[in-house]
């Protein structure tokens, strides 16, 4: 059996060690710590907002007056930095540095340099993203999904203040995503290749953990669904910096065509955030069920299906914007279709309880908490995936919490799941259980109080990205007025609890109980390295006897069966 | 309190019932995975059963209940698919006889209305523009009324609640969708997609009159804007 | 099992090649998202048929001549690296990166021209007489420019690899090279056709 020789040369010194590292898990904790800060920026503009939604023309507090081009700027950026300076560095690089290469039992990815330089790229672009803020005139405040004309230039803008900023702020803008997209595609040629070629042995596909399967299609995905948004996003850069005209009607520019290039990646790139926290829950709820994940190869082929169907029902975010008429009833019924095989994989999820040995741990309540918002805003979905109903719903405060009542558990819970589940491996310590309740129900009544009353402000007919509403009184009238309030509340004490967590973050890694190899009898690889795991992870390299799901199996004697563990399992 | 706000379009209804259709479905489909979601929570946690049992749900038959959820799933979602496209078909790919054709502009940021002149066609020399801040586009009611939609510099949306009509104006192209009102009043306006500044500040009032009073509006308009009939869309 | 086959033979490919492979794949889908929207536009307005009398089947045709001969000389470069014949590799390896030159020079006489006749990024004399056609130009630019930032790219990664494989050093990766460079000729393949054979 080969032995891993990268054990013996660890960096040493503080900067190769933790800054300058080219370690998987280096990489992966800088990722999410990066993440947080991102979470932290993009969270003190949803409060600034919120609050102005709430008390119009107050004055904000830790903040001060809020006005219209300060409040595009601010839904602007939140949007984009959460997406993809925060979804994407927890979910994406920051789960799948940590995990693939322990997961499949290597060292490290196949590329560690170029991985160490996506995330410096990826440092860069937030860096750009932040710093956008304060060039003169302020930040961009088109919308983060950018349609052009309004994001391109040759525009009279009559407000030439106004004007200014859009002109330095939007090349800023696209280049910070330009960036993050670099360092994503790195990074996934990274993913692929580790996953396809430093597998263990003995892994056969399908002896590969659900997460590590679900972090590769999402990474495909989001490969081949990018490209055409990187060619857009070039051309509104020129349409912007010098003053082409690609989508400008006037010269023939068509800008509907950047429509369809932004949502062919943008509808994708909503699985390519789901998908990982899926495979977080995949590898949380059969460990605290002491049971097989139900149905483990159905779920692999169908978010493939699911996978391959995201590309091609992206214009269901265009029913109303100007497209054939016909063309939407197709994209309506592909949208349809495209939740039953998501629909299979939750359901599948929620048959592994069933006749289980339930253990309510930390992570254990995270992941049902997903699962339940999941549901809301699954089944919202199918309001907005029937065209007619969009015709109404489209833009308003309806879209508006279906789209967080998604987002928000899948960044979220999704990460938080996630935390409180390898904490114990990757610092070897565990997180305090009570603070950890309380943040959980810190944050899961305060996030429905923040947006299911923000479904009912969508029916009323208050359309989004208006930074006050005092013009229509119409709309804007009781309930609605206390309703923005309810949720601005709901918003504050959301994110005063975070807090909570960030402290049970720092307490236990100074004082935390400490974590042994495999505190919750778990089967996948990375429990059976050492707490945290050195540098090189294995010594020596697993070999790979089980599926990773072998819990209460009958004929061994221990609830789980390590997949390194060699015992044979007789299957009846 | 009511959920959508007072419907005066002879459209309307339908997708406030779609509305109604979808919620039956998703109140169902909601019951039954809460049910099945929390039902083990309670029954299987590992005070009450020390030992999980062993499945996989590799083979087809553990999937039948799953396979029996999706099939349900699906057809119910065709189901309001079908049901839902004969409205579809009414807001946006039915040809009405007009009765009455008015063209609207989105710009920065207010709607421009154009009313067809004494010769009574759109686009001619002698069209009356209005083209301000918080003004009125007034119609007449039980009308078939057609709207040309444009957009002078960036995408708006002409979005009015009460009608439950939302179209995007894209610049360099007319798209063209009607309504017949059934009720008096005056109703928002609104401007649905992000136009820049005062995207928040754009709203119009929609007055619903009887067709005499329209007649007397228009020719009020007439009479006041003649000298400047000479105006030409906003949108050339 | 079918299944174990197909992640041992997969497992057999080197990881270097693999990368390139999935880079390649991420590059193409760029450039083809491009030329989809290039192609758009171009049924929609058969009047760029005027605009296109004016770029030069000559230079293209002898750019496209270039590049096909750089590829023939990577191949050699790379058969010479797997006989172990730094000498010959080292020679053909050269020529391929002067062949990039003379696509750069040849591109920019071209360029040089096209601006010199007021075909521009922006086109701002035509933009006045026929604005449509000066998208075409926007296209243009936006196609080749992207491009030949790809040769330069390539060369420089060429060179790189050079530097180290002429004493003997990481030999595999001129194959690596070789793979990119046969990329931006590919590419090359499918803009000379719609640019400036399609008049
Ligand atoms: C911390 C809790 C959050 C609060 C209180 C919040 C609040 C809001 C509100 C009120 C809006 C609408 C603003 C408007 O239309 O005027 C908004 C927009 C948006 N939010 Fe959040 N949000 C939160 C978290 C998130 C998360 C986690 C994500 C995604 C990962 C997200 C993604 C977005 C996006 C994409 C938009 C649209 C931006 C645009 O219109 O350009 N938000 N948010
Ligand atoms: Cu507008």
């Amino acid at each position: 059996m080969e032995t891993p020789h990268s054990t013996t040369h660890a960096p040493q010194g503080f900067w190769t060690k933790y800054l300058f590292s080219t370690d998987h898990k280096t990489i992966g904790i800088q990722y999410m710590i990066t993440g947080l800060f991102m979470a932290a920026v993009g969270g003190f503009l949803a409060y600034v907002f919120r609050y102005n939604l709430a008390f119009p023309g107050e004055s904000i507090p830790l903040f001060g007056q809020l006005d219209a081009m300060h409040y595009n700027a601010f839904v602007t950026n939140h949007g984009m930095i959460m997406v993809l300076f925060v979804g994407m560095p927890f979910l994406v690089s920051g789960l799948g540095n940590l995990l693939i290469p322990l997961m499949i039992g290597t060292d490290d990815m196949a590329f560690p340099t170029l991985n160490m330089m996506s995330f410096w790229i990826f440092l860069v672009s937030c860096l750009v993203m932040v710093a956008a803020f304060f060039v003169p005139g302020g930040a961009f405040g088109g919308g983060w999904t950018l349609y052009p004309p309004l994001s391109a230039s040759g525009y009279v803008n009559r407000n030439p203040a106004f004007w200014s900023t859009f002109f330095s702020a939007t090349p800023m803008f696209i280049l910070g995503v330009a960036l993050e997209f670099v360092s994503m595609l790195m990074g996934g040629i990274n993913f692929l290749v580790t996953t396809i070629n430093k597998r263990a042995e003995g892994m056969t596909p399908f002896k590969i953990p659900l997460i590590v399967w679900f972090l590769n299609i999402a990474t495909l995905d989001f490969m081949v669904s990018v490209g055409p948004l990187v060619a857009g996003a070039v051309m509104l850069l020129l349409d912007n910096v010098v003053g082409t005209g690609f989508y400008d009607p006037a010269r023939g520019g068509d800008p509907v065509l950047f429509q369809h290039l932004f949502w062919f990646f943008g509808h994708p790139e909503v699985y390519v955030l789901l998908l990982p926290a899926l495979g977080v829950m995949g590898e949380i709820i059969p460990v605290f069920s002491r049971k097989p994940l139900f149905a483990y190869r159905t779920i692999i082929y169908l978010s493939l299906i699911a996978a391959v169907l995201s590309v091609v029902v992206w214009a269901h975010h265009q029913f109303i914007a100007g497209i054939d008429p016909r063309m939407a009833t197709f994209f309506s019924i592909g949208t349809i279709i495209i939740s039953i095989p998501f629909a299979g994989v939750f359901l599948s999820f929620m048959a592994t309880l069933w006749g289980g040995s339930i253990r309510f741990t930390m992570p254990m309540i995270w992941a049902l908490g997903f699962i339940g918002l999941f549901l809301i805003g699954g089944l919202t979905g199918l309001y907005l995936g029937s065209s007619t109903f969009d015709i109404y719903a489209h833009d308003t405060y309806f879209v508006v919490a279906h789209f967080h009542y998604t987002m928000f558990p899948v960044v979220f819970f999704g990460f938080f799941s996630a935390v409180y589940f390898w904490f114990p491996k990757f610092t070897g310590k565990h997180l305090n259980h009570t603070l950890g309740m309380i943040h959980f129900w810190l944050t899961f009544i305060p996030f429905n109080v923040t947006f299911f009353v923000l479904f009912f402000n969508g029916l009323a007919g208050q359309h989004r990205r208006v930074n006050e509403y005092s013009s229509f009184s119409n709309i804007m009238k009781e309930p609605y007025i206390t309703f923005e309030k309810i949720s601005t509340i709901g918003a504050i004490v959301l994110m005063v609890s975070q807090f909570i967590f960030l402290y049970n973050l720092f307490i236990s890694l100074r004082k935390g109980r400490k974590a042994e190899k495999n505190p919750w009898d778990s089967n996948t690889l990375e429990w059976q390295a050492d707490s945290p795991p050195v540098h090189g992870n294995f010594n020596p390299y697993p070999v790979v006897y089980h599926g990773p799901y072998e819990y209460s199996h009958p004929s061994s004697e221990q609830d789980f069966v390590p997949q390194d563990n060699p015992i044979v399992l007789k299957t009846n | 309190m009511t959920i959508f706000p007072e419907n005066i379009s002879t459209y309307g209804q339908e997708i406030d019932r779609l509305f109604y259709t979808i919620s039956a479905l998703v109140a169902v489909a909601f019951v039954i995975s809460l049910f099945v979601l929390l039902y083990p929570l309670f029954n299987n946690s590992a005070k009450r059963v020390k030992k999980a049992t062993y499945f996989t749900g590799a083979k087809r038959k553990h999937f039948r209940w799953i396979t029996f959820a999706l099939v349900a799933l699906a057809l119910s979602d065709f189901y309001f698919l079908y049901a839902e496209h004969g409205a579809w078909v009414t807001i946006e790919q039915t040809q009405v006889k007009p009765d009455f054709h008015v063209s609207i502009t989105g710009r920065q940021w207010n709607w421009a209305f154009t009313y067809p002149g004494l010769d009574g066609k759109l686009y001619t020399p002698d069209d009356i523009v209005i083209n301000e801040m918080n003004s009125e586009l007034h119609v007449p009611i039980n009308k078939n009324i057609v709207v040309d939609l444009w957009a002078k510099d960036v995408l708006h949306s002409f979005f009015v609640p009460n009608i439950r009509l939302k179209q995007d104006c894209v610049p360099g192209r007319m798209i063209q969708r009607w309504f017949k009102l059934t009720k008096t009043g005056t109703y928002d306006i609104a401007c649905a997609e992000l136009c820049g500044l005062l995207h928040g500040k754009m709203r119009n009032f929609l007055v619903v009159e009887s067709q005499e009073k329209f007649n007397g509006y228009i020719d009020s308009l007439y009479k006041k804007n003649a000298p400047a009939l000479t105006m030409t869309n906003p949108s050339n | 099992m079918a299944e174990q086959t197909l992640s041992v033979s997969l497992k057999q490919v080197p990881q270097g090649r693999l990368g390139v492979w999935l880079l390649i794949v991420g590059e193409l889908i760029i450039f083809g998202s491009l030329v989809v929207c290039y192609l758009l536009y171009r049924l929609r307005f058969p009047s760029w048929v005027e605009q296109t009398q004016h770029t030069s089947t000559f230079y293209g045709g002898l750019n496209t001549f270039v590049l096909l001969t750089s590829s023939y000389t990577i191949v050699k470069a790379n058969d010479a690296a797997l006989k172990k014949d730094l000498a010959k590799m080292s020679r053909y390896m050269l020529t391929t990166i002067f062949c990039g030159l003379i696509f750069l020079a040849v591109k920019s006489t071209e360029y040089a021209h096209e601006i010199g006749a007021g075909f521009t990024l922006t086109s701002p004399g035509l933009q006045a007489t026929n604005p449509v056609g000066a998208t075409f130009w926007s296209f243009y630019y936006i196609m080749t420019g992207l491009h030949a930032t790809h040769v330069l790219a390539g060369m420089v990664t060429l060179f790189v690899v050079w530097l180290d494989a002429r004493k003997g050093r990481n030999i595999h990766r001129v194959e690596l090279g070789g793979l990119y460079w046969h990329m931006v000729d590919l590419i090359w393949i499918f803009l000379f056709p719609l640019l400036y054979i399609a008049k």
